[in-house]
């Protein structure tokens, strides 16, 4: 390898660090911190029962919802295999922490009570109950102009629709028949809201400020609840629910229905599926006093899916539902539904909450024993090498250069913590690092025993000490993969670390040490080999001897 | 340590910082299979009759960690859980020093939600500070389970995927003699935490897996210089007790300067970050690394190298050499120039070298009278 390529590759090394370096600094990129570090709550859930992995999916997305919508910073939501690990930094009420990522992924069935649409209002003034996420970015139905309605393929004929004309079975849009859309002005009308089974209250406008004392848990099926739909433009208060989504077969798709798209779905058969739909169906259909609105709303979590007029008694086979969807409306609801036909059950598994300031002691401690613990590694290398030493030590210094890159990065960008495991994997990889040297170093200095040229030993010890350290990594690395795609909790963010620091020890070794040394063994500099601390063998003819 | 180039001989430390030691591993092999399978009977004697110590992440259950107060020590803690309904027969009572900091853990079995925010909140009357200062960790028994599970699983897996990879790169020998010093790493260092009722934590697993990499990237390195040095002798009739014995001491250097790099920076872990600053997590961490290095290292000079050879000495082209090996000048001649000692006039040289060495003061081994033959070579 000539001169030149070599100062190129050099060159191209230090500038990719110092810029990436850079890039980090002026982003103001940093490393975020684990909770062992810097206290919080770490909740561990794990599904239990059957379940399928969209389910699962959208109960993640569910959690980063909540989180998200209480503000709470850096929070890191993790899948680990089937199990959801929720880290929320800075929270320090693990009943809070619980609370907030406890989702059933249960979908509900209830008829709505009342419906209201907000028109440009800040949900949060409304005083709808907050413990409701508000989810602006999740688009979902538009649920004032939605419907339901038998798939063409059933045999009941009912057509008759509630307050508009007969349409066909598969009406698109019925946004005329929807009550809701009416009363967005009277929002200051204040009504007193009846518990369940009260008289009807179609057209009242939801209550402005009806914060009962005690919030009813949107998850209690038997309670009369508060509710809005994904993206808060429309408040509901809702009845108990008369089914769940397991009255669904798990085969909702989106589909082009009636020119619009729309929902289609399988009812299950039996006293578990079709006849619990219809009995809620019949309810609404009729406008009876549990169902004043003729609106069944579709919940998850507590937050209204959609919620479509229905538009006849009773059901066989299947339902559509139909209305002025979006594509990509349609086919979250359809996920919502098929995820409710098998809902996943989560379970706490492990909670553990540490205190901020036991987090800031066991960082400070790391960092400061670590620091002195690669001071005496340095001293010792510098004492034993010599002046081959600072290769050493600017190479970790370019090493860790690049990981604090790659982990303020990765931290901005995927929510990578560090966390105490993986500043102990780092302080031992300097280990690995300073190995890597000394198995270099010392075949130079076999090589130069037998009596070669610097420069010449310089090449072939570091051919053979690449070999040497190519394979000892590649089991580093095989170690890192398999703890990465097997193992939990700690264990992972380890090898996480070992995997970065081992790759960080490659790229150092061909793109750092590789041309710095060759370089320095070309040059004048490196002829002094008292200086290098390589002396030669007295055994050899090329000694004094 | 000297590197004038004199022609006196080198004392030990010289020696070894100039890569000239000849320390007869294969020849002491015995002491090593000895103290190692000492060791080994002493661990299943003490994981048959004590068992491990394994933490609330494996088995399940809540710890609470709270600062002390004169209002709270671990008899009064141990009071206020068990007031709120908890059985506190196999409960653990820890006073834990952190710097001018002194903390209490008190550890059960799983309890129900309810049950651990009562007792966090009564610890923190009881220590008279904010609620948030006490710090619960829980775990349930199925999800334990899970981990303990899931971390066997990783560790075969990982096992079988090294085994095969040193199998290609290198031979199945060597796979076969890695794996079973691993597998000797794993067992005593459980052994030692058995022994001394240390508690198994998932930073020690962590720390454990770090140095299982460690203690197989050093022997990695040893059985690289083996490999190479086999074919470097392949011309001679070097038997493989000669080739494992200069390859261990070409690279001992190489393994006491690794083993001390990555010792110093733990011991300073264990020191500073635990003594001083009396840090737990760190202790576990530094605790598990230390044991693990130390074994490791061990079992890279001890274990892995004079297995090898045992199962090298099996292949054919080395079978009726075996019984054969080099020492003392001999060996030093071989770990020096790297050529063998195969041939008659070079033994016989080295024999004259030695009873000549032997009646001056000068030790044996002498750099005056060695053979010409590594010039001719350097000329070539």
């Amino acid at each position: 390898m000539t001169r030149r390529r070599l100062a190129i590759t050099l060159l191209g090394l230090v500038v990719v660090v110092l810029g990436s370096l850079a890039g980090t600094i002026v982003a103001g990129n940093e490393p975020s911190l684990g909770l062992d570090l810097r206290g919080g709550v770490s909740v561990t859930q794990e599904p239990v029962g059957e379940f399928d992995s969209e389910s699962l999916d959208l109960a993640v997305e569910r959690i980063r919802e909540r989180v998200d919508s209480l503000g709470v910073a850096e929070p890191e939501i993790i899948r680990q295999g089937d199990a959801i690990v929720v880290n929320l930094p800075g929270v320090d009420n693990q009943d809070d922490a619980i609370e907030l990522v406890k989702v059933t992924g249960e979908v509900l069935l209830r008829p709505v009570l009342l419906a209201q649409v907000v028109d440009g209002l800040d949900p949060n003034t409304n005083g709808v109950s907050t413990t409701v996420a508000q989810t602006p970015t999740t688009t979902v139905a538009q649920t004032p102009t939605t419907t339901v309605a038998q798939t063409p393929s059933s045999t009941d004929s009912s057509t008759t629709l509630p307050g508009g004309p007969a349409r066909p079975i598969t009406a698109s849009s019925v946004a005329d028949s929807t009550p809701t859309t009416t009363t967005a002005s009277d929002l200051s009308t204040t009504t007193a809201v009846t518990e369940t089974g009260g008289p009807p209250v179609t057209e009242a406008p939801l209550a402005e400020a009806p914060v009962p004392t005690g919030i009813p848990d949107p998850s209690d099926r038997a309670a009369t609840v508060l509710a809005q739909n994904a993206d808060g433009t429309e408040y509901y208060q809702l009845g108990p629910a008369f089914a769940t989504g397991e009255v669904f077969d798990g085969d909702a798709r989106a589909d082009i229905i009636g020119g619009g798209w729309g929902v289609r779905i399988t009812l299950r058969d039996g006293a578990t599926g079709a006849d619990l739909w219809n009995l809620g169906a019949s309810r609404c259909f009729v406008k009876d006093t549990s169902c004043p609105t003729g609106r069944m709303a579709i919940v998850l979590d507590g937050v209204v899916q959609s919620a479509p007029s229905v538009n006849q008694p009773s059901f066989t086979g299947g339902v559509d539902i139909t209305g002025s969807f979006a594509e990509g409306e349609a086919k979250q609801l359809a996920r919502v539904l098929r995820s409710g036909a098998l809902p996943v059950r989560l379970q706490v598994q492990a909670v553990q909450a540490v205190s901020p300031t036991l987090g800031g002691d066991s960082l400070r401690a790391a960092v400061i024993s670590g620091l002195i613990g690669v001071g005496l590694v340095l001293l010792f290398m510098l004492l034993y090498y010599r002046s081959l030493a600072v290769v050493l030590i600017i190479g970790l210094v370019v090493s860790g250069a690049l990981q604090w890159s790659v982990i303020s990065l990765l931290s901005r960008t995927n929510g990578l913590a560090l966390s105490l495991a993986g500043v102990t994997g780092i302080i031992v990889s300097v280990g690995v690092t300073v190995d890597s040297y000394v198995v270099f170093f010392e075949k130079l200095k076999d090589e130069l025993k037998v009596g070669r040229t610097l420069r010449n030993s310089a090449e072939r010890g570091f051919t053979s000490a690449w070999r040497t350290i190519l394979a000892a990594d590649t089991v580093s690395l095989l170690a890192a993969a398999t703890l990465w795609w097997l193992s939990v909790g700690s264990v992972r963010g380890f090898a996480f670390f070992l995997g970065l620091s081992t790759l960080c020890d490659l790229i150092i070794a061909w793109f750092f040490t590789r041309p710095t040394m060759l370089l320095l063994a070309r040059s004048n500099l490196g002829v002094g080999r008292r200086i290098l601390g390589i002396g030669k063998s007295v055994l050899t003819p090329g000694g004094s001897a | 340590m000297s590197d004038d180039n004199s022609s006196t001989r080198r004392g030990p430390l010289g020696r070894l910082y100039h890569g000239e030691t000849a320390i007869d591993f294969y020849g002491r092999r015995h002491y090593g299979f000895i103290v190692s399978g000492a060791l080994v009977v002493i661990t299943a004697i003490s994981l048959l009759f004590s068992g491990l110590e394994l933490g609330i992440d494996f088995e399940g259950g809540v710890a609470w960690q709270v600062p002390a107060s004169p209002t709270l020590d671990s008899e009064v803690a141990r009071s206020v859980v068990a007031q709120n309904g908890v059985e506190m027969a196999n409960a653990k009572v820890q006073t834990l020093e952190s710097g001018e900091l002194e903390s209490i853990r008190i550890q059960v079995g799983d309890q129900s939600s309810e049950v651990r925010s009562a007792v966090q909140a009564a610890l923190a009357v009881a220590a008279g500070v904010d609620i948030n200062e006490v710090s619960v960790s829980s775990v349930s028994s199925s999800w334990g389970r899970t981990i303990t599970e899931k971390g066997v699983r990783a560790l075969v897996v990982f096992l079988i995927l090294v085994s095969l990879y040193i199998a290609w790169r290198f031979e199945w020998r060597m796979a076969l003699a890695a794996i079973m010093a691993m597998l000797h790493d794993v067992l005593i260092s459980s052994g030692i935490y058995s022994l001394f009722g240390f508690e198994v934590t998932p930073a020690t697993v962590v720390a454990f897996l770090t140095i299982l990499g460690f203690s197989l990237y050093d022997t990695i390195v040893v059985f690289d210089k083996v490999k190479d040095n086999i074919e470097r002798f392949s011309a001679s009739r070097t038997g493989i007790a000669d080739i494992v014995n200069v390859s261990m001491n070409q690279v001992l250097m190489r393994s006491l300067n690794t083993s001390l790099a990555a010792v110093l920076p733990v011991i300073s872990l264990l020191a500073v970050g635990s003594g001083v600053f009396g840090v737990v997590a760190l202790r576990e961490f530094a605790v598990a690394l230390l044991v693990g290095l130390l074994i490791g290292s061990y079992s890279s000079i001890f274990v892995a190298s004079p297995l090898l050879t045992v199962f090298k000495e099996r292949e054919s082209r080395f079978r009726n050499l075996r019984g054969l090996h080099a020492s003392g000048a001999e060996l030093e001649h071989m770990v020096v120039t790297g050529n063998a000692t195969g041939s008659k006039k070079v033994r016989r040289q080295i024999e004259v070298d030695t009873e000549s060495s032997q009646a001056s003061p000068v030790a044996p081994g002498s750099p005056l009278t060695h053979p010409p033959r590594p010039r001719k070579k350097r000329r070539r």
